[in-house]
């Protein structure tokens, strides 16, 4: 078993992540968070990382200790971008960090998937849960592009969609650093090419893709493209200013991270063949 | 301080005279009768309804100083609309009499229930959250206007200290509520695919943060919980038992179609969404530290 699956982390690293999570007797934070579930799920998940995705991290390094804000372009119909970044938090990071990323409000209602999520430290996105886990030095990781930003189709893969403003406020209300991420692959694992809106609303889903695979492959049209991901970490953001000032203030800021998100995203782009680049519009 | 105790017949109640005694005098009321053999440490008072006249003759003849409501029927006891009389005109009335009879300690044990199990509901609530729980369920509007008349009472009756307590589930080896007989099933039902955190507090340590409400000296609304969170599904293990998972979709038309005192439907969204109450302010203010930690509690269920 250990030869097919070897154990991602070392124990130093094990034991880091079990010190700096504090749990009850039963072993959950008040999140739902349970370190084991979440360990064994990124051994078994841990060659997707490597060897599906050969996942890549550039600047992890710029991550600074205690709290922070990890703000990434989002993509790919399912959250695989959020999750391969949680991974490269834990795997990659020096120190290993459990990266806490919100999910849709609508999540909660999936069943089992849902309770995996929440056991590997998922948390709903509400303003209120991000405020707890930032005062709780966690690092956590926001798409403020939500669903516009992963339900996009094929030809808008890495343009940018319109940020929420939320999560600018609350990195000024609790002096949390912003890094920006630039993920650079996962806009092209599934290439959408219609959103059926009416079967979306019938499942109550927030979209549902057509791809070249999807729905003519069955499960097998999930199985997204083996594209070769890389991680750009930007230098973390220090934002000043009144969190309940007004949203053209609040704007003026939250483009100034999505200027950094973009300028990462070229940055990787240049890197890449050139069957995949593309422009920002 | 005499204290006027609704519910006494009850099991928590028992627990909460047994060492108010030790300071106090107590009167027991209760809408049920005392089983065979059961004694409460003072007089016990039989009402029909606790917004019976007789209740009036309960407060004349006692003049107690504070009133400890513990009386809040649980949906496996009455019917929708009989729950609705004794828990909303019930409490009611007797706060209504406390302001006439010059009562000047109330404390309303009242559920965290009244917050609602919903999808979208952040990790731990405080008290200042909406009371959602009626969203979904109009037969739990008992609860939330039962909190309800306790708070307005708190805010236009401020020459009585009234304190609100929203409990987590409260379970215990003496306790015969719902969650304490779920957790003594053989095979614990759970939703198929979902696994709410819960929050669970020991009946020791129930009563233990009702006294010190009692006789402490703040005023307001506090949540009240125990030591952390945990799954339901763990939940039934560290409490000796298996969980049997039923599908979702089954589980509400069965449960709907079941006689209420069977399960009521009404409660099977707090085992598929998460209501996760911050009990900071209790713990702060009161200095309240629950004694038992959520595996000793859930351990002790078992009789």
């Amino acid at each position: 078993m250990d030869k097919w699956l070897p154990d991602p982390l070392d124990e130093a690293a094990i034991e880091h992540l079990e010190r700096t999570t504090p749990v009850n007797s039963a072993g959950f934070d008040p999140f739902g968070l349970d370190l084991g579930t979440a360990l064994r799920t990124l051994k078994a998940s841990a060659p997707i990382y490597r060897r599906w995705f050969r996942v890549e991290t550039h600047g992890i390094e710029n991550v600074p200790e205690g709290r922070v804000m990890l703000v990434p372009n989002h993509s790919g119909q399912l959250p695989l971008d959020g999750m391969l970044l949680s991974m490269a938090m834990v795997l990659e990071g020096k120190p290993p960090r459990l990266a806490r990323g919100m999910v849709e409000r609508w999540f909660p209602s999936l069943p089992f998937v849902s309770t995996l999520f929440t056991r590997c430290g998922q948390v709903v996105g509400d303003p209120d849960n991000c405020i707890e886990l930032l005062r709780r030095d966690q690092a956590i990781l926001v798409f403020p592009e939500g669903i516009r930003g992963s339900g996009k189709l094929w030809w808008d893969r890495y343009t940018l969609q319109r940020f929420g403003t939320g999560f600018v406020r609350i990195a000024l209300e609790t002096g949390s650093p912003i890094v920006p991420v630039g993920i650079v692959g996962a806009e092209e694992t599934y290439p959408a090419v219609y959103n059926l809106k009416p079967l979306a609303k019938l499942l109550g889903t927030p979209y549902v893709p057509i791809t070249p695979f999807f729905p003519w492959l069955g499960l097998l049209g999930v199985v997204p493209l083996p594209v070769k991901i890389d991680l750009w970490f930007g230098e973390p953001l220090v934002l000043e200013g009144d969190p309940n000032g007004l949203d053209r203030d609040i704007q003026a800021q939250v483009e100034r991270v999505k200027d950094e998100i973009r300028s990462l995203l070229d940055q990787g782009l240049a890197q890449r063949p050139r069957l995949t680049r593309r422009g920002d519009r | 301080m005499k204290v006027l105790v609704t519910g006494a017949a009850g099991a928590l109640a028992r627990i909460v005279m047994e060492q108010l005694v030790e300071d106090h005098e107590v009167v027991g009321v209760d809408v049920r009768r005392l089983l065979d053999g059961r004694l409460i440490p003072g007089p016990f008072e039989y009402v029909r309804r606790y917004n019976q006249r007789r209740m009036a003759d309960v407060f004349r003849r006692h003049r107690p100083d504070a009133l400890l409501h513990l009386g809040r029927a649980r949906s496996m006891e009455l019917s929708t609309r009989k729950r609705y009389d004794q828990n909303v005109l019930g409490t009611r009335y007797l706060l209504e009499l406390c302001a006439h009879g010059g009562v000047r300690e109330v404390v309303v044990l009242s559920t965290f229930h009244v917050y609602g199990a919903h999808q979208y509901n952040h990790v731990l609530l405080d008290e200042d959250e909406p009371l959602r729980a009626i969203q979904t369920f109009p037969e739990i509007a008992d609860s939330v206007e039962l909190d309800h008349a306790a708070t307005t009472f708190l805010w236009r009756h401020r020459e009585a200290r009234t304190v609100v307590l929203r409990p987590v589930h409260i379970v215990g080896p003496s306790l015969n509520n719902l969650m304490s007989r779920l957790l003594r099933l053989r095979r614990c039902p759970k939703l198929w695919g979902y696994d709410p955190l819960m929050q669970f507090m020991h009946e020791r340590d129930a009563a233990r943060a009702i006294l010190l409400a009692l006789t402490g000296d703040r005023v307001g609304v506090y949540n009240v919980a125990g030591e952390g969170v945990v799954p339901w599904s763990r939940a039934i293990r560290l409490a000796g038992r298996r969980p049997m998972a039923i599908p979702h979709v089954l589980a509400y038309p069965a449960a709907a179609a079941l006689p209420e005192r069977f399960f009521p439907d009404h409660l099977l969204d707090y085992f598929r969404y998460a209501t996760v109450v911050s009990d900071q302010r209790f713990r702060e203010e009161y200095g309240f530290t629950p004694a038992f930690s959520t595996v000793d509690t859930l351990g002790a269920v078992r009789r």
